[in-house]
């Protein structure tokens, strides 16, 4: 059963997967364009750490992309037919959901791996300054932390009914809309920030979206 | 062969099979030993309830038309002479039945009938 | 188990627009049973309950022995359902759609399978978005039949489609049906379909089952009387029940009645009335007259 389901998921979200991945390998080679020592003077430590850093942040945006993407189309099949084909079917509906999940930590795996491949190749072309370390494997197992997350809020979101879905969703566009009336008209309202700072700031699963994402760090 | 068959009618259809397929078999039009075909394609080719021919089937054994043989299907029986002039008699009278009903609904006397009758096998014999 | 499908008591409601209030269903086993209404009438929404799509408010539901929707994935891995719209999912060719069922339904058979995909030649590759509405319902007939289940449940397999792709599902159905003793619920509004292949026929109109009988029953039970020197104020004997009635003069009076049978006759002449004509009224009108006695609030 889990086997036909990836496959389903797998059609819908190839398309995600193949750019994620592209998108997952690319970035930390990028990152260490220019960061080779040039007439054999190494670059210093604060200049190579500001290049390579300066990339850190699309980091946790692929992540949050990918996990958002990939939910979505694990639920797009059965939203299309009003999960009537899925509720008519020979098993628990807790267990269907399962599988589901479990089809998009799968495909999930194949950016998480194309980033590690593409850390592993950066930090092996690269000879860092004295004092500067490499660390392609925590970059990679933060990256996964954040796939997982930020897939699994919006898998539950997307799971519920297409009004629940909608609601939430309508919910944070007010608050968006909210935020920009209130900008405009000059009033002191940061809820986005604050939201922001709730979720994000706090020492929850959110805040490994937070903070820098280094490739290499002392 | 059933292309009349009507759903609609008062009569259901279990005994308009089998009163087709009777006087097909009295007529020579189905001949002693030839399989029909299987109630699951007769009820598939004529898109009716399996249940429905099975009945008709029943039936017809019943009043010994047919034989049924376990396995291997509907056969017709090697009805008597005597059997299947009974058989056409009692179709001739339904027919008229119906012609007879249907004149009087139209207010066609008997004897206009009778004329008409004479005249269309009369001519019908030359 | 005598009945593949009983239902006791069943209610549903939606808001303040639609209920559906002490629904008693009994399928026997075997049957072909065909669900008559209007549309809106609360034929899905009935199929929905059945099968644990909805959540009932009050009553039980049986399927197959088994209460729904308590024991519902042991009891829809033998059920085949076919819905009004098309519900699989588009993307995947009707190959893999194939796949996909025969690794949920442990009575799958591939031979079935195989032999419907040529009897109602459908292109296995074909993406299942892509195919006509007359494939697409095939398609889902094919996936319902391959499984072998126990139970149909049909919702309006046939509406809309063209005569060619009518035919060769009902074939198809039928063909099945006989090779087993599967048990059909099939819900319609297309009486001549029903007239033809259901043995079991039960009547809903807005949300109340107005009448459950074998379909000859009924059948033979519904007549237009034509009657003269009726009292004033007279009505069939029970159990019949009078649909409608339209006076002509005093003591002239047309009736549409309901489970009539010919000994009546009998208490009609004790009246000191007479029967001046009987007609069988076919299905159609039947239906007709039926759903309209309801409405006005004649029967029951």
């Amino acid at each position: 059963m889990f086997r036909v389901m990836l496959w389903g998921q797998w059609k819908w979200s190839r398309l995600v997967i193949a750019l994620g991945s592209v998108a997952a390998f690319t970035l930390p080679v990028l990152s260490v364009r220019g960061t080779a020592s040039v007439d054999r003077f190494p670059v210093p430590p604060a200049e190579f750490l500001g290049r390579v850093g300066s990339w850190g942040a699309l980091y946790p945006i692929l992540a949050a992309t990918l996990g958002l993407l990939v939910a979505m189309a694990a639920w797009a099949p059965d939203h299309r037919g009003r999960h009537v084909h899925a509720l008519s079917l020979p098993i628990p509906r807790w267990r269907y959901a399962f599988y589901r999940f479990g089809a998009g930590v799968v495909l999930l795996c194949v950016p998480l791996v194309a980033l590690l491949i593409g850390a592993l190749l950066a930090t092996a072309t690269v000879t860092p300054p004295a004092g500067i370390h490499a660390y392609p494997v925590a970059l990679t197992i933060r990256f996964a932390l954040a796939l997982l997350i930020a897939f699994a809020v919006i898998f539950a979101v997307s799971g519920g009914t297409a009004r629940t879905a909608g609601f939430i969703l309508s919910l944070i566009a007010a608050l968006i809309v909210l935020q920009v009336v209130a900008s405009v008209a000059n009033v002191e309202l940061d809820m986005v920030n604050r939201l922001q700072t709730i979720f994000i700031g706090w020492a929850g699963p959110f805040a490994v979206f937070n903070g820098r994402w280094m490739l290499f760090d002392v | 062969m059933f292309s009349q068959i009507d759903a609609r009618s008062a009569t259901p259809l279990y005994d308009q099979i089998a009163a087709r397929l009777r006087i097909a078999i009295a007529a020579g039009e189905l001949v002693a030993g030839e399989g029909l075909p299987s109630v699951r394609q007769l009820a598939s080719q004529l898109r009716i309830n399996p249940a429905t021919v099975a009945q008709a089937y029943r039936d017809l054994e019943a009043d010994g038309f047919v034989e049924m043989r376990q396995g291997a299907g509907t056969f017709v029986s090697d009805v008597a002479q005597e059997g299947r002039q009974q058989e056409r008699r009692r179709h001739a009278v339904h027919l008229v039945r119906k012609m007879v009903a249907e004149a009087g609904r139209l207010r066609i006397s008997p004897e206009e009938l009778r004329a008409a009758f004479t005249e269309v096998l009369g001519s019908r014999s030359k | 188990m005598s009945d593949a499908i009983i239902t006791a008591a069943l209610q549903y409601r939606v808001g303040r627009s639609f209920e559906i209030s002490h629904l008693d269903l009994r399928v026997p086993t075997g049957a072909i049973y065909g669900f008559l209404g209007a549309n809106g009438s609360g034929k899905t929404t009935t199929i929905r309950l059945l099968l644990g799509l909805l959540r009932a408010r009050a009553g039980t539901i049986t399927l197959l022995g088994q209460p729904m929707p308590a024991r519902a994935p042991e009891i829809l891995a033998r059920v085949g359902y076919v819905p009004e719209q098309p519900h699989l999912d588009g993307t995947l060719t009707v190959q893999e759609l194939l796949q996909f069922q025969a690794a949920f339904y442990p009575g799958w058979d591939w031979s079935l399978a195989e032999s419907l995909l040529g009897q109602f030649d459908l292109d296995r590759h074909r993406l299942f978005g892509k195919q006509s509405k007359g494939q697409k319902a095939k398609t889902m007939m094919l996936l319902a039949l391959a499984q072998r289940p126990e139970l149909l449940v049909l919702d309006e397999p046939t509406d809309g489609l063209d005569p060619v792709a009518r035919r060769d599902i009902l074939s198809a159905l039928l063909e099945f049906v006989a090779q087993g003793d599967a048990t059909v619920f099939i819900s319609t509004h297309l009486v001549h379909e029903l007239e033809r292949i259901c043995d079991w026929i039960g009547v809903m109109d807005n949300g109340h089952l107005l009448v459950q009988e074998p379909l000859l029953q009924l059948k033979r039970g519904v007549k237009r009387l034509q009657l003269s020197g009726l009292p004033a104020g007279a009505t069939p004997p029970a159990p019949a029940t009078l649909l409608s009635r339209e006076v002509s003069a005093p003591g002239m009076e047309t009736w549409t009645v309901r489970a009539w049978e010919p000994p009546m006759t009998g208490s009609i002449a004790a009246l000191g009335a007479t029967v001046l004509m009987e007609t069988d009224l076919d299905l159609e009108d039947g239906f007709i007259a039926l759903l309209r006695a309801f409405r006005i609030g004649q029967t029951r």
